[in-house]
C-alpha cells in the first residue's frame, strides 16, 4: 500500500511538473502513465506473490503447532462458543426472555382481554412509585427481609463451613450423618411441607408445633437471661441485638444450610491431598493447616455459598410472597413485577458489595 | 486462638498426629448430635406416621414413636391408586422421565457451558457470566406468566419437554460448576493439549472426572428439584402427570385419607434421600482414587 501511495505521489509530482510545460506534452504524459501503470501492476503482482508465500508459511507453522498464537486462540474461542451454545439457547429462550417481559410488565398496566391474551398500557415508573409511596406493606416487608438476610447469611456460612469440616472427617456412619444434614433440603419440597402441615392440622397441636412452642418458650427465657448478662459487659446494643437474633434463629439456620454444607464438602474434597502431606511434613499443627491450607483453598466457595444463600433467602422471602399474592390474588401484574424487580436490584447491590469485600481476600489456586 | 501453643506442646510430647483432644472430640460430637436431632426430627415423624394405624394418627397428645406398627397405610394407598383411571405405574414412568431427563440434561449442558467460562478466554465472557448471576437473583415464581407464554409459544405445552427443557438451562448449575472448574490447574489441560487431545476429549476425559464431587452435588440438587415438581402448570393430561401430582391429590383428600397421606409423604421423602446417599458414596470413592490432581 505504501509503495502504491508513493508511486501515486510520484505521478502527481510528475504531472504537475509536466503541467507547467505546454499542452503538447499531453500525449507523452499518457504514455508515461501507461508505463507507470504497467510498472505498478508488476509491483502489485510481486507483492501478492510474497503475501501468498507468507500465508502458506504461516499456515504450515500453525499446522505444526508452533507460533500463530492469535489463530489458535480464535480456534479455542470457537470451541468455547460451541460448548456454551446449547445451554445458552435454552437460557435465552426460557429465562432472559421472561426477565425482559417482566421488566416490560413492570413499566406498564396489564389488563387481560376477554378474548384471550393481554394488553399493555405503558405507564412509566408509576408501579415503582406506587410500591414505595402508596403500598402499605411493601416497604416494611422489604426492610424486614433484608434485615433477616443480613443476620442469617454470615451465620449460615459459618455454620455450614464448620459442619462441612466435621463431616469431612473420617468416622463411622459418615454417609448417614451427611444424609441427615441434607434432610432439610429434601423436606423443604412443597409436597412434603403441605403434607406435614396437613398432618399437623389433623393432630391439632401435634408434635412439631408443640415442640416449636416449647423451644420458643425456652429460648425466650434464655435470650432474656443472656441479654441481661451481656448488657453488663457494656457491649453495644447492636451487637446484643444481633446475638439475640442469632439465638432465635438457630433452627432456621440449621435447616437453611443443607445445600451450603454439601457445597463446602465438595470444596473440601477437591483440595489436593498433596497439600496436606506437605503441611504434615513441614510440621504444621491442625490449627495452622486449617488457616494456611484448608481455608484459603475453600475461599472461592465461600463466595459461591454467599451468593447461593443470599439468593435462596431472597427467593423464599416475604417479598416474593407479597409479589405472588399481588399478581395472582389481586391480579395486579404490573405492580407485582415492579416488586420483584426492586427486590432483585437490591439483592444484586448487596451481593456486589459483599462479593467485592470477600474477593479481596480470596485466594485462587491458579 | 489461645489454644494454639498448648496444642503444639501436646503434639511434641506425644509425637503423634493427634490434633484434637478427647474432650474436644466429645464436644464436637455433642454439637453434631444436637444439630442432627433438629434435622432428623421431621423424618422420624414421617417414618413413624406412615407406620401408625389410624387411631394412633389421631391420638392426642401425639406420640412420636409408633406403638403398633402396621403396613395398613401402604395397602390403603395402593387400593386408592388402583382406583385411579391412570395406572399407578404410568405416574412413576412420568416422574422418571421428567426427573432423569431434567437432571442429566442440566448436568451435561451446565458443565459444558461452565468449562469455557472457567478456562477459556473469549470476548463476551464476562457479560455472559454476569447475566447468569443476574438470572439467579430473580425469583421465578413471579415470572410464571411470561414462562407460560414462552412455553405455549414454543408449542411444547402439555408435553414432558415443558418441564425438562427449562430445567436444562438453569443458572445455578452453571455457576456452581464454573466455581469448581476454576480451581483445576491449567497445566492439566495444557498437557492434554500437547498430547493431541481436542476440546471434547479434554472436557470428558480430564475436566469432568476431576470435578466429579461438583457434578454429583449438582445432580443431587437437580434430582431433588425435579422430583418435587408437580408440573401442574404445564401438564394438563392426566397421563403425563408425575407421581408427585398424584400424591398431592391424595394428600388433599382430607381426614379419611390421613393414613394414605402419611404413606405418601414417606415415599416422597424416601426417594431423594436414597439418591443422595448413593451419590455421596460415589463422591467418597472418587476422592480416594483420583489423588492425581496436579
Amino acid at each position: 500500500m505504501s509503495k502504491e501511495k508513493t508511486s501515486e505521489e510520484l505521478k502527481v509530482e510528475m504531472l504537475s511538473q509536466m503541467g507547467t510545460k505546454a499542452d503538447e506534452l499531453e500525449i507523452k504524459e499518457e504514455e508515461l502513465t501507461e508505463k507507470q501503470k504497467a510498472k505498478k501492476a508488476a509491483r502489485y503482482e510481486r507483492e501478492k506473490k510474497r503475501e501468498l508465500k507468507f500465508a502458506a508459511k504461516s499456515e504450515k507453522r500453525m499446522a505444526s503447532g508452533h507460533g500463530g498464537k492469535s489463530s489458535l486462540n480464535t480456534k479455542r474461542m470457537r470451541h468455547g462458543y460451541l460448548f456454551i451454545l446449547p445451554w445458552l439457547i435454552g437460557f435465552v429462550l426460557f429465562y432472559v426472555k421472561s426477565l425482559v417481559q417482566t421488566v416490560q410488565f413492570s413499566l406498564s398496566d396489564l389488563s387481560v382481554q376477554p378474548t384471550g391474551g393481554y394488553k399493555l398500557k405503558f405507564v412509566g415508573f408509576d408501579n415503582f412509585l406506587y410500591a414505595f409511596r402508596v403500598d402499605p406493606q411493601f416497604k416494611q416487608v422489604l426492610t424486614s427481609s433484608i434485615g433477616n438476610m443480613l443476620i442469617d447469611v454470615p451465620l449460615i456460612i459459618f455454620f455450614s463451613l464448620f459442619m462441612a469440616l466435621l463431616l469431612n472427617k473420617k468416622f463411622k456412619g459418615r454417609t448417614l450423618v451427611r444424609a441427615i444434614f441434607f434432610l432439610p433440603v429434601i423436606l423443604n419440597a412443597d409436597a412434603i411441607t403441605s403434607a406435614m402441615e396437613m398432618s399437623r392440622a389433623m393432630m391439632t397441636g401435634g408434635i412439631s408445633s408443640s415442640a416449636a412452642e416449647t423451644a420458643n418458650a425456652a429460648s425466650g427465657i434464655g435470650v432474656d437471661y443472656y441479654m441481661k448478662l451481656l448488657s453488663d459487659l457494656a457491649l453495644p446494643n447492636k451487637v446484643l441485638e444481633y446475638l439475640a437474633g442469632a439465638v432465635e434463629r438457630i433452627s432456621d439456620i440449621i435447616t437453611a444450610s443443607g445445600v451450603q454444607i454439601i457445597i463446602f464438602i465438595a470444596a473440601l474434597q477437591s483440595i489436593p491431598s498433596s497439600m496436606y502431606e506437605v503441611a504434615k511434613i513441614e510440621g504444621a499443627t491442625g490449627y495452622e493447616t486449617f488457616w494456611k491450607v484448608t481455608f484459603p483453598m475453600v475461599t472461592p466457595h465461600i463466595i459461591t455459598n454467599v451468593v447461593y444463600t443470599v439468593v435462596d433467602s431472597f427467593t423464599d422471602s416475604k417479598v416474593v410472597d407479597l409479589a405472588y399474592k399481588t399478581a395472582f390474588d389481586q391480579m395486579n401484574y404490573g405492580l407485582s413485577a415492579a416488586f420483584s424487580l426492586i427486590s432483585m436490584i437490591i439483592t444484586i447491590l448487596i451481593l456486589l458489595l459483599v462479593v467485592k469485600i470477600i474477593q479481596k481476600r480470596t485466594f485462587y489456586y491458579n | 486462638m489461645a489454644e494454639q501453643p498448648k496444642k503444639k506442646k501436646i503434639k511434641r510430647g506425644k509425637q503423634k498426629q493427634l490434633n484434637r483432644s478427647m474432650a474436644g472430640n466429645a464436644l464436637l460430637f455433642a454439637l453434631m448430635i444436637f444439630c442432627g436431632i433438629f434435622m432428623v426430627l421431621p423424618l422420624v415423624m414421617i417414618v413413624n406416621n406412615c407406620l401408625k394405624p389410624l387411631d394412633e394418627l389421631y391420638q392426642f397428645p401425639p406420640k412420636i414413636f409408633v406403638r403398633n406398627p402396621t403396613l395398613e397405610n401402604f395397602s390403603d394407598l395402593f387400593v386408592l391408586m388402583n382406583d385411579s383411571w391412570v395406572p399407578f405405574s404410568r405416574y412413576i414412568l412420568n416422574t422418571i422421565i421428567i426427573t432423569v431427563g431434567g437432571m442429566v440434561g442440566h448436568v451435561v449442558l451446565a458443565s459444558m457451558a461452565a468449562y469455557p467460562l472457567a478456562k477459556h478466554k473469549f470476548p463476551g465472557k464476562n457479560v455472559l457470566f454476569s447475566m447468569v448471576v443476574l438470572s439467579m437473583m430473580f425469583s421465578w415464581t413471579v415470572t410464571q406468566i411470561p414462562q407460560y407464554l414462552i412455553i405455549s409459544w414454543l408449542g411444547i405445552n402439555n408435553t414432558y419437554l415443558a418441564l425438562v427443557l427449562p430445567a436444562w438451562s438453569f443458572g445455578m448449575g452453571l455457576y456452581l460448576m464454573k466455581q469448581f472448574m476454576e480451581q483445576l490447574p491449567d497445566s492439566l489441560m495444557e498437557s492434554a493439549r500437547l498430547d493431541g487431545a481436542d476440546e471434547m476429549t479434554i472436557f470428558w476425559r480430564i475436566v469432568m472426572p476431576n470435578v466429579k464431587p461438583a457434578w454429583l452435588t449438582l445432580a443431587i440438587f437437580q434430582f431433588q428439584q425435579m422430583w418435587a415438581n408437580t408440573g401442574s402448570l404445564f401438564l394438563r393430561d392426566e397421563q403425563l402427570k408425575p407421581l408427585q401430582f398424584a400424591l398431592q391429590q391424595i394428600t388433599a383428600g382430607g381426614v379419611a385419607r390421613a393414613g394414605a397421606a402419611a404413606a405418601v409423604t414417606f415415599i416422597i421423602a424416601a426417594v431423594p434421600i436414597t439418591f443422595f446417599i448413593i451419590c455421596q458414596k460415589n463422591v467418597l470413592e472418587t476422592m480416594t482414587t483420583s489423588g492425581m490432581k496436579d
